[in-house]
């Protein structure tokens, strides 16, 4: 295998031995701990500035704009000049709020997103923890930045807010559904949820080649229902601006709304990750069956180049959708959630089921 | 799993099918044909009450998980009657303009409710126990709350989904006991290692309690009489006659399989609590007007002789039991039946003062409600009688003459509120009694089949006789 | 793992505690949250990760969002709470108490029963659940899609609209 140049299993192992040797095994564990934290922190303070920028960039685009052009060239500093304003701002106390509940919510938001990215495999080896259950462990962390967007909807104590908590609790809540059976689908065809195994398994041959037609109705669920998931546009109602204002964070200023910002833009990475893994074999390069030197020259793509590329691929997507269709009424929403998308999948389970059982696959 | 197998499961095999069909009619039929969903519902159930009936093959299922026996069947055939007349009864209500459009969901309900207790009286381990159990429960919860735009309705509604939450859960602390401490959750393995250490003991009484939530026996009634008040009349006759009966047969089955070891000690717990069950039911019945809540608290003082007949413990104690159930099915469905006709007929009348001579206006509904109150009560002509007589011949077998003293003295208490409504039919006088009408075709079938009932398994001795036979092999 | 053991228990009971005792709704199911997260700890200390996860999925991102949306619509405070006199708490002390004294005095002398295989610490993956459920299981399995059945007709019924009244 050509991309072994690319294996990061040694490297990893040879940092867990050398701080095994220097220390006891307890503080060897910490001290890895905080090491991986401060890597994903950074990851994700980077990923967060670029994908605002990429945003904002990309609407322009749509919209025939230009976009932020004035800091830096291309205007590509603008968003570091827009975290330092958010920083400097007063964090505006609301005398009839739930202290304790306002301050903590945008934690547990940021948290839920942050606990997800440890699961995603970035490279062979660089993995920050392969659960046998990861897909599982994904959507179940997703699940919990909900409770973070509740709590800040009722705390805020402003009809606004809390209409749009509750918004996006029933949407996410519904969401959910669809975004795990989708998931479901693709680990069918692979016998596994742990991340590491789907990637591997698709060496030879991405999941929505191998899986065809259920592999790809998956994906296209997956893809609409982790938008709405996700809270973005065109199922953006839980902070619908012309109507709520905001919605849920419309009490929230400086840094803790930068949280409730960042959150989103981390969710849409997470999610778009997660899809690049799932269907597009997250770091495995493209591998055509039979075609040899074709696949040593993709093998030479560092896998995390994959990587992001396809993310960045499903992330321009997701923002496609944001700028190009109206939004959605809360009925509308529901409705394409329990009524389509949610028979869809079942039936597609079953599909899927059917064509594993019959070998039907690639 | 060869396919002959299913035939064990027919109860509940069947009437997963008509809950199907019934779902399925609903959804593909318009406004119109709905009316179609009542009879099709009662014809359904009553074929496959008479399918049950038919011979078919005993054994087990699922490593002992699903039991079928003779007897277990025999309790399903009950139950299925129970069903049937309770379906029938509500005919005539379900077709007034607030119902109509939630027709089908009160026979789904119903069904799955049935699917549970069958399931639970085939039980061979506690978990399948315990699903059957919810399942018997949780839509009933939602039926009781059938009339929606009624407060008392509502409110029955949320109590029974509380108590039975309650209930649940005290008798799922006392299964996790047993299984900490046996290491199975099967009856037989449980059984053979029930020893009487005092966490087992304390498992027991969590469950008994547990159980006893669910048959309202005394400390633990005080759900029933609001509850039985504010559901819909057919749901109260459904609750206070086919739950109550399952929950019995399971909890019997239970307490001479799985708690045989501890025996002697689930007997004194019994004991005390029938007799204050009996003792405080009456006690309570006599002071009732509203005739739901009366019943009520006879179906808690009739629950109280019906564990006579478990202290029993015999052979002869468990046909009783069953021959009892079937029995009070009929009574105390004639007696619902009743009061639903003319609830349905009056707008709303339930009260005992409301039925101020009745006799004058309807004989035939103040006959059958008399002779339901008489069988209740035991009065020798109708099956009531035969059915007290088999619990006391139990009971006296084992020489339990105190319970026994306490048990006659309580029946010629129940004699002088049972014949409270009966006095209020026949001598009270009164400027406006309910005035005449004709209760429909449904009606007067389900009426039909409770007096039948309760005058041919009084006279008939061959039933009893043979639900004793079936009694060996629990 | 002892220390882990020890520091989720005390994580569970505390936040269990303040469950019971928090004046204001909102903050007993956020404590009811903490509360399941360190039991689905537990579980992964087991090595349930199955368990742990479906744990957190079904409890913590369904079940008490729709807690919290009831309770946030009901808009309840401390203020609703019902009053409950002093006889009722002194009651409830003393019984809960002797409870309390019952149970512990029962589990004291509780003999300990052997596991049934201590040597499949894999019981929990979820190959294993699949299995045993699948398998061993399947009645039970399928008589709970019967409940689900009946108690979502049960929900409908209840909010269904009134075609007539309407």
């Amino acid at each position: 295998m050509a991309f072994n140049i690319y294996d990061f299993t040694s490297f990893t192992q040879s940092i867990d031995q050398g701080l095994n040797s220097v220390m006891p095994a307890f503080w060897a564990m910490i001290t890895e701990m905080v090491i991986i934290g401060v890597a994903i922190l950074a990851f994700y303070a980077l990923v967060g500035l670029f994908l605002v920028y990429a945003e904002r960039k990309v609407c322009a685009f749509m919209q025939n704009r230009v976009g932020p052009n004035r800091v830096g060239p291309y205007g590509i500093i603008q968003t570091i000049a827009d975290l330092i304003k958010l920083l400097m701002k007063e964090l505006v106390e609301i005398k009839k709020a739930d202290k304790l509940l306002f301050t903590i919510a945008p934690f547990i938001v940021i948290i839920a997103s942050f606990m997800a990215i440890a699961a995603i495999p970035f490279a062979k080896g660089l993995h920050a923890i392969d659960f046998n259950i990861g897909v599982l462990y994904v959507v179940a962390v997703s699940s919990l930045g909900v409770v973070g967007i509740l709590i800040a909807g009722w705390s805020s104590n402003n009809k606004y807010s809390l209409i749009g908590a509750m918004r996006s609790g029933a949407q996410i809540v519904s969401y959910e559904l669809s975004v795990g059976l989708s998931l479901i689908t693709a680990c069918i065809l692979v016998g596994s949820l742990q991340l590491s195994t789907i990637v591997e398994s698709q060496a030879d041959g991405w999941l929505i080649f191998k899986g065809h037609i259920p592999a790809v109705i998956a994906f296209l669920i997956y893809l609409v229902a982790s938008t709405a998931e996700t809270n973005r546009g065109p199922f953006d109602l839980a902070e619908a601006e012309s109507e709520l204002t905001a919605g849920f964070h419309v009490e929230y200023s400086g840094i803790k709304f930068a949280f409730f910002f960042l959150a989103e833009y981390m969710n849409m990475f997470i999610v778009a990750s997660i899809g690049a893994t799932i269907f597009w074999g997250g770091w495995m390069p493209l591998h055509i069956g039979g075609w040899g030197s074709f696949n040593m020259v993709m093998d030479y793509i560092p896998p995390f180049v994959w990587y992001i590329g396809k993310t960045a691929v499903i992330i321009w997507i997701m923002m496609w959708f944001k700028w190009t269709f109206p939004r959605l009424r809360i009925d509308q929403l529901l409705t394409l959630e329990w009524k389509y998308l949610l028979p869809i999948n079942l039936f597609n389970i079953l599909l899927m089921a059917f064509i594993v059982l019959m070998g039907w696959h690639f | 799993m060869r396919l002959e197998d299913f035939l064990l499961m027919r109860h509940e095999l069947l009437l997963t099918l008509i809950a199907i069909i019934i779902l399925i009619a609903e959804i593909f039929t318009d406004d119109f044909k709905k009316q179609g969903i009542r009879p099709l519902s009662i014809i359904l159930m009553a074929i496959v009450t008479i399918v049950g009936f038919l011979p078919a093959p005993t054994g087990t299922l699922f490593g002992g998980m699903y039991q079928a026996t003779d007897m277990r069947l025999m309790m399903k055939n009950i139950l299925n009657i129970g069903a049937l007349i309770v379906f029938i009864q509500s005919a005539s209500w379900l077709k007034s303009d607030d119902n109509q459009n939630k027709v089908s969901e009160f026979f789904l309900l119903l069904i799955s409710t049935l699917i549970g207790m069958n399931f639970m009286i085939s039980s061979g381990d506690f978990l399948m126990f315990y699903l059957g159990l919810e399942l018997a429960t949780i839509p009933i919860a939602a039926l009781a709350a059938y009339d929606r735009y009624s407060n008392k309705s509502s409110e029955a509604g949320i109590k029974l989904i509380l108590i039975s939450a309650l209930s649940s859960g005290i008798l799922l602390y006392g299964i996790s006991m047993i299984y900490g401490t046996v290491g199975s959750v099967y009856f037989d393995k449980v059984s053979v290692a029930y020893g009487a250490t005092p966490l087992q003991i304390m498992s027991f009484i969590f469950f008994f309690t547990g159980m006893a939530f669910k048959i309202s026996i005394v400390p633990f009634h005080l759900w029933t009489a609001d509850v039985y008040e504010g559901a819909p009349v057919n749901v109260t006759s459904y609750l206070s006659v086919v739950s109550k009966g399952a929950a019995v047969f399971i909890f019997s089955i239970m307490l001479v399989t799985v708690f045989q070891n501890i025996a002697a000690m689930w007997k004194d717990v019994m004991w005390i609590t029938a007799a204050i069950t009996m003792t405080l039911g009456n006690l309570f019945a006599m002071r009732q007007n509203n005739l739901k809540r009366f019943l009520a608290f006879s179906s808690i003082s009739q629950a109280g002789f019906i564990m006579l007949g478990i202290i029993g413990g015999s052979e002869l104690g468990m046909a009783a039991v069953v021959y009892y159930i079937l029995v009070y099915i009929f009574s105390n469905l004639g007696a619902f039946g009743v009061i639903a006709a003319i609830s349905n007929a009056s707008g709303g009348k339930e009260n005992m003062s409301d039925y101020d001579g009745l006799y004058k206006t309807n004989p035939a509904l103040s006959l059958t409600l008399t002779l339901a109150l008489f069988s209740l009560a035991g009065i020798p002509p109708v099956a009531g009688f035969f059915g007290k007589f088999f619990l006391f011949t139990a009971v006296a077998e084992k020489g339990y003459w105190w319970l026994l003293t306490i048990a006659v003295l309580n029946t010629i208490i129940s004699l002088y509120y049972y014949l409270l409504p009966v006095k209020a039919m026949f001598i009270n006088k009164a400027e406006t009694s309910i005035a005449y009408f004709k209760s429909d075709g449904w009606t007067k079938v389900g009426l039909i089949i409770c007096v039948a009932g309760m005058v041919i398994v009084g006279f008939a001795s061959v039933i009893f006789e043979y639900i004793r036979t079936l009694s060996f092999g629990l | 793992m002892t220390f882990l053991f020890y520091l989720l228990a005390a994580v569970a009971i505390l936040s269990a505690l303040m469950v019971v005792f928090s004046r204001s709704p909102i903050n007993s199911v956020i404590f009811l949250i903490i509360c399941f997260l360190s039991i689905a700890g537990h579980y992964i200390l087991l090595n349930a990760q199955f368990l742990a996860v479906v744990h957190i999925i079904v409890y913590t991102g369904a079940i008490m969002v729709l807690f919290l949306f009831v309770i946030m619509l009901l808009n309840l405070n401390t203020s609703n709470e019902p009053h409950k006199s002093q006889l009722t708490r002194i009651t409830a002390v003393i019984t809960g108490g002797l409870l309390l004294l019952v149970l512990i005095a029962a589990t004291k002398d509780a003999v300990l029963i052997q596991a049934k295989n201590p040597a499949d610490y894999n019981i929990g993956l979820v190959k294993q659940i699949g299995q045993t459920l699948f398998k061993q299981f399947l009645l039970p399995f399928e008589i709970s899609s019967v409940l689900f059945i009946s108690a979502m007709v049960g929900a409908v019924m209840l909010g269904k609209k009134d075609s007539k009244k309407n």
